[in-house]
């Protein structure tokens, strides 16, 4: 059954693009120029038994439409569903952008991006499908690295890497939604508590700490990636 | 002696300095009438200028004591000439008329008591008859040329008076800035010169819409009455009111305050006593008070103007020269964008498929080129614009770098000549984390354009002193002596690296480099360029560092695992 992606994209040149290049890779595209527009699409289509309900797998989700904000969509869907969406945004709308995540949205890619970016984007955000319900990785490998949520275990080319508590549960974060973007806030939020959210130099500390173990070259690192002024994102297991 | 029109035809038959003596005498007296206040102006010297009367009394007595008791001894002459040296030495005391009647008096004295017969007023010979004349006649030039110098004294005091009220008026107007204070200082230079407090209306707009409150400013909480005055005032740009010969009857001066001609900046309206403004000196000074402050509301009125214009102007001169410089520079990646997606669209079958991909990958090259100067032109002008908001976070060094370094591979580095070395330890840095990884990746972008393969280009950030420096070194022919200044302004575009074959060399790297250094300034660091003594070029940002907040946490490793 192929995978139905919307896509909400109020610019007709890049998503008639956007739409030619995902179909030429197996899926089925439905796209919507504004909000009201979508909306009417996620009614018409009926629920999918492959999305857990919802009527697509994925949605990308351009910032800017002429009738609202992309917030409204989010909101709506994630009352009902847990359908992987990815915001498209330009690079101003930065705080747009990160209240969106915060708000539930899986990804982000800022305009211009490549297809090839696109898709992999896409292929992290599907294979995250139902992750936030119950979490289904436990075992992650990159590299020589490998770690077990279950057995809070850490292995650096074999050898056992010790981590204070909170650098654990930071890494098992980032670990749990690997090659995805995680806030800085969702962090914060998820490993230290509610009144922490705007404490960010914890954040970094412990990041450098976690790369000091864990890293090559802390300033050049390979595996727990920066995204300026936005969250952090683990590369993809590899195993 | 050439004739003057308007004298009269008996002038010719007066001796010239008869006549100055009686003009003398004439205006003497006049002055006199006009302006008994002479009093205090008189030319005595100042400690003999008390009780005049009692000294004129006293010159007379000892007189007429010499004359009348020496009688005897003495000729008529000799007591003729002491009645005339008494007569001149009284004069100095006594106002013109005073001193014309008491010297009159004075010489029928002479000829009841001295001249023979003794105790007559006939006189015996007529070469007496010549004296008493003679006498009186002396006696009275001596006092009208007393009094004209009196006159001369009073008014050289009084001009120099009036010149120093004007330039300590000056003097307080330069002092300070406010408008308001300058109008104050006005206000107690008119009502030291004619002794009521003033009402002042002062204009802020260079046109005054009538009775604006927001375009004008007042002092001396005048009545609407009064308003209504001033504002007609400065409409006609005319005075108004006792001494000026316009509305004569008005309780009060209306003085404009006169800028250029026909212009009036404001108005002064001052409650006079028509009896005082007899005087046009009094009026006159008035007037020129009021025109300092006028003359300087116009100049700063000018001033403001040519500021204003040659603000735009620059402003205009940057912005065509700043859209001059992106243009060309957007052109650039537009042509090659253009070229190579045309050549795919019209010649795709002929094309090998090698050639095919070299095109594609040539237009994705391009649009990362544009899309990282649309963000550069952003960000420039959004820091350049007043206020500008910088979204600061506590930042590690080692991700700054990272990000940089990052994006800097993806996007233009193939060869992987990028290298990164961080200073362990280093403390947080306070920052806007997307515009300080956008610098140090313009940076990077730079120093690989301009240096060529293979050569290394080092990111390195290191502690020194109270700075947390970050540099981007290259190893390229450096930059020329002449543009090392220059390279920072947007405007820059030029050869300044001529010893790289790099053809992006001929690119412009303007708006880059201003970019950082703007976002340098934004953080209170600064952006320097540094030629290192083994050559190549460094570009370093040095930024202050700021005490970073601690981690408040106990945080071990679990029990029983080994530490």
């Amino acid at each position: 059954m192929t995978l139905r992606v919307l896509l909400v994209e109020d610019d007709r040149e890049l998503c008639r693009t956007l739409k030619d290049a995902m179909s030429a890779e197996g899926y089925e595209v439905f796209t919507a120029a504004s909000l009201s527009e979508s909306f009417a699409l996620l009614t018409g289509l009926g629920a999918r038994p492959t999305a857990g309900g919802a009527p697509v797998d994925m949605v990308l989700l351009d910032l800017g439409l002429p009738d609202g904000d992309g917030e409204q969509l989010l909101a709506s869907l994630r009352k009902k569903h847990t359908v992987p969406l990815i915001v498209i945004s330009a690079r101003e709308s930065d705080g747009q952008k990160v209240r969106l995540l915060d708000a539930g949205a899986d990804d982000y890619l800022v305009k211009p991006f490549s297809i090839r970016e696109l898709l992999a984007r896409m292929r992290v955000g599907l294979r995250h499908r139902g992750t936030s319900i119950a979490p289904a990785v436990t075992r992650y490998a990159v590299g020589a690295l490998s770690i077990d949520l279950g057995t809070r275990e850490v292995l650096l080319a074999g050898a056992q890497v010790h981590l204070t508590p909170t650098e654990f549960n930071l890494l098992a974060r980032l670990v749990r939604s690997a090659g995805q973007v995680v806030t800085h806030r969702q962090l914060l939020m998820d490993v230290w508590g509610a009144e922490f959210t705007e404490h960010t130099h914890y954040l970094r500390l412990y990041m450098a700490q976690l790369r000091g173990k864990l890293e090559d070259n802390p300033a050049d690192p390979q595996l727990l990636m920066n995204e300026p002024g936005v969250g952090y994102r683990i590369v993809e297991s590899q195993g | 002696m050439i004739p003057l029109p308007g004298i009269d035809a008996s002038a010719d038959f007066w001796p010239a300095h008869l006549r100055r003596a009686w003009r003398a005498i004439r205006e003497a007296a006049m002055s006199g009438t006009v302006a008994t206040m002479t009093d205090e102006d008189a030319i005595t010297p100042r400690r003999m200028a008390r009780w005049p009367w009692a000294w004129a009394c006293a010159v007379w007595a000892a007189a007429w004591l010499l004359m009348l008791g020496l009688d005897r001894h003495i000729g008529l002459a000799q007591a003729a000439i002491t009645l005339v040296l008494a007569s001149a030495l009284a004069a100095i005391w006594l106002p013109v008329l005073a001193s014309l009647a008491t010297t009159t008096l004075a010489v029928f004295a002479f000829d009841w008591f001295l001249v023979p017969p003794k105790h007559a007023f006939s006189v015996e010979l007529s070469e007496d008859m010549l004296l008493l004349a003679e006498i009186l006649l002396l006696s009275w030039v001596v006092t009208g040329l007393l009094a004209r110098s009196r006159v001369l004294a009073t008014r050289a005091r009084r001009s120099a008076r009036h010149a120093d009220q004007l330039r300590r008026l000056g003097d307080a107007l330069r002092d300070c800035e406010d408008p308001l204070r300058r109008g104050e200082a006005l206000r107690e230079s008119l009502q030291d010169l004619l002794g009521a407090p003033p009402m002042l209306l002062l204009l802020r707009n260079e046109t005054p819409a009538p009775e604006d409150d927001q375009a004008s400013a007042t002092l001396g909480e005048p009545s609407a009455d009064d308003l209504v005055g001033l504002w007609h005032c400065v409409r006609l740009c005319r005075q108004f009111g006792p001494g000026t010969g316009h509305e004569q009857e008005l309780p009060a001066l209306y003085l404009p305050l006169r800028g250029a001609e026909g212009e009036a900046f404001g108005a002064a309206m001052i409650p006079v006593n028509p009896a005082e403004m007899a005087d046009e000196q009094v009026l006159a000074q008035a007037q020129a008070l009021c025109d300092q402050m006028g003359q300087l509301l116009h100049r700063a009125r000018t001033q403001r103007l040519a500021e204003s214009a040659h603000a735009h102007a620059q402003g205009q001169a940057v912005r065509n020269a700043l859209l001059a410089a992106i243009s060309h520079d957007y052109r650039t990646p537009l042509a090659a964008i253009m070229g190579a997606a045309s050549s795919l669209r019209d010649q795709a079958s002929k094309l090998a498929l090698e050639q095919r991909e070299r095109l594609a990958q040539s237009i994705v090259a391009e649009t990362r080129q544009l899309s990282r100067l649309t963000d550069n032109t952003l960000q420039l002008v959004r820091l350049d614009a007043p206020g500008v908001q910088l979204n600061l976070d506590w930042e590690s060094p080692d991700e700054l770098a990272g990000v940089a370094i990052d994006r800097a591979r993806r996007h233009h580095d193939p060869e992987r000549r990028i290298k990164v070395w961080a200073e362990p330890g280093l403390p947080l840095v306070r920052c806007d984390a997307v515009l300080f990884s956008q610098m140090l990746e313009n940076l990077i972008d730079n120093a690989l354009k301009y240096s060529d393969p293979p050569a290394p280009v080092e990111l390195t950030v290191r502690r020194h002193g109270q700075h947390i420096v970050f540099a981007v070194r290259d190893n390229g022919p450096g930059i020329e002596p002449q543009w090392r200044e220059k390279i920072f302004d947007v405007f820059q575009r030029g050869d300044w690296r001529s010893g790289s074959s790099n053809s992006a060399a001929q690119r412009g790297a303007g708006v880059g480099l201003a970019v950082c250094r703007s976002i340098a300034l934004a953080h209170g660091g600064e952006l320097k360029l540094r030629q290192p003594a083994q050559g190549g070029s460094s570009f370093e940002c040095w930024l202050p560092e700021a005490p970073a907040p601690g981690v408040d946490e106990r945080d071990e490793a679990p029990e029983g695992a080994p530490s």
